[in-house]
């Protein structure tokens, strides 16, 4: 079956595209409108609020005391997990984590584990007995395109504001969880033909394959991921790995702002 | 009841342990239509709570066996994040979740118009982004605003309230210490313009005249919650701007 809508999008993305113009008017490597809010919740040991155009995400970081892998006795460990719920849009339905939400996890944990920013050593409570889990849970209230790169950026500040409740489990005082850099996704999405930044829920129902890059501070790759169907040449990456450059940058500037209030 | 021990929860003044009088609500906040994805949204904070809903629909009811021939159906899932409590929960249903999602559904299908969408099926997602006592109370009160967001026709709204019994006195709206070692807790739906009761749950232990003076206190809280989210959403559809 030919589904409808999608591919009467297709062809307007394809027509704007010609005329190098996208449907909410914005240039093909525009970012929309982000708003960034930090320790907004009361439970959580760290948290952030990302509103990204239609888009809406919170995460919150809790911690918890584990026993260390045995082959890792100073390490403590860090999950981050992504819930599409069903509140975020008619196109979630209930039920056990579906690949998209393990997927958009995943990324995002790679991209925060991978730059390093946290050192595992520093997990450390006990050596052998005691040592810091830290998860992180994305929760995506609102689609309207590009969830990934929200998901990264409220994960990362929701980490970089967290308290380690040390109080609470009674191993010592609380105290601000180090984490050494600000790793920051930009996602692009072939839409009528070409890359374009940031994409819309338009432009993901009508377009192609879709590439995540996260950046370290020092401009370093640390996770890289392709989804859906399509295939890019090499010099479409370095177009679009430029401009990750700069929005990663100004992204990473927005938290360190945030942090300072 | 977590139980009733040594924990004071009443102050010498006869004031409780956040200053509140006997009779004194948590603050409680209302934004309409904050959810761009949803079809009617709505944020609740109340006290500490933190209790988001969106409305999707009507829309085909599927599967087609939950379909009702002369009605719409409306599915309702509570659900909290798993940052929103003091010990993270493992994310997914769990059976006080499906309990709170079916009493829920059961009494917002009380002031729906469901008759007006046979076949149909009416989405209610509650998410609880944090946990102070109240949630269950706080998402009745945001799916009833988000569903009027969206539109959809109802008798009146439901106005989610709790009383309960701290130390031998009946208080209006617990707190999370005063639910752990409190006596009683009556968390109660209330149809503002009617005075009807669409929701009810209770545990604990009351006499008769407690019951009725928790309730009195129920509803004189569920007149000042109602005004709450009237007014939210006439900002959001006579102010212009959302």
């Amino acid at each position: 079956m030919v589904e409808l809508v999608p591919s009467l999008l297709r062809q307007e993305l394809e027509r704007l595209a010609a005329d190098g113009q996208r449907l909410d008017g914005r240039g093909q490597f525009d970012g929309r409108k982000v708003h960034l809010e930090v320790d907004c919740l009361y439970n959580a040991e760290g948290s952030a609020k990302v509103v990204w155009g239609d888009t809406i995400i919170y995460a919150g970081v809790k911690f918890e005391i584990r026993t260390p892998w045995p082959d890792r006795p100073t390490q403590g460990s860090l999950m981050c997990g992504a819930e599409l719920r069903p509140v975020a849009h008619r196109k979630y339905e209930p039920g056990p984590p579906s690949p998209e939400s393990i997927e958009l996890g995943r990324v995002v944990d790679r991209g925060i584990r991978e730059s390093g920013c946290i050192d595992m050593d520093e997990l450390c409570i006990v050596p052998g007995e005691k040592v810091w889990g830290v998860m992180i849970d994305i929760h995506v209230l609102s689609d309207g395109g590009n969830i990934f790169d929200a998901a990264g950026l409220a994960a990362i500040a929701a980490l970089r504001t967290a308290v380690v409740p040390a109080e609470r489990f009674d191993v010592g005082e609380d105290h601000t969880l180090k984490v050494n850099g600000t790793p920051i996704m930009a996602s692009f999405k072939r839409a009528g033909g070409r890359f374009v930044y940031d994409p819309s829920e338009e432009e993901e129902l009508g377009g192609d394959e879709r590439i995540h890059i996260t950046l370290g501070d020092e401009g370093h790759l640390h996770s890289l991921q392709k989804g859906l169907k399509g295939v890019f040449t090499p010099d479409e990456f370095a177009e679009i790995l430029a401009v990750a450059e700069q929005k990663c940058s100004e992204l990473r500037e927005m938290v360190a702002e945030k942090e300072g209030n | 009841m977590g139980g009733y021990g040594d924990v004071k929860l009443l102050r010498e003044d006869g004031k409780r342990l956040d200053g509140r009088a006997i009779d004194e609500m948590r603050p409680v906040t209302i934004e309409a239509g904050v959810l761009p994805a949803a079809d009617g949204s709505a944020m609740v904070t109340h006290g500490l709570n933190v209790a988001v809903a969106a409305v999707y629909g009507p829309m085909e009811a599927h599967p087609r066996k939950i379909q009702r021939q002369d009605r719409a159906v409306i599915d309702v899932r509570y659900n909290m994040a798993p940052f929103s409590t003091g010990d993270r929960i493992r994310p997914g249903f769990n059976r006080r979740s499906r309990e709170i999602s079916k009493v829920t559904a059961e009494s917002l299908e009380s002031v729906v118009l469901v008759e007006r969408y046979p076949r149909s099926k009416i989405r209610v997602e509650i998410e609880i982004l944090a946990a102070e006592a109240g949630t269950r109370c706080a998402g009745i009160t945001a799916a009833s605003v988000a569903l009027a967001d969206a539109g959809i026709p109802m008798r009146d709204m439901i106005v989610g309230v709790a009383s309960g019994k701290i130390e031998d006195t009946v208080v209006l709206d617990l707190d999370k210490a005063e639910d752990n070692y409190g006596q009683a807790d009556l968390p109660v739906g209330i149809l503002p313009n009617t005075g009807e009761i669409a929701f009810l749950q209770m545990d604990g232990d009351l006499s008769i005249e407690e019951y009725n003076l928790a309730m009195e206190y129920n509803h004189k809280a569920a007149k000042e919650i109602h005004e709450i989210m009237v007014d939210a959403l006439k900002r959001r559809y006579e102010g212009g701007e959302a």
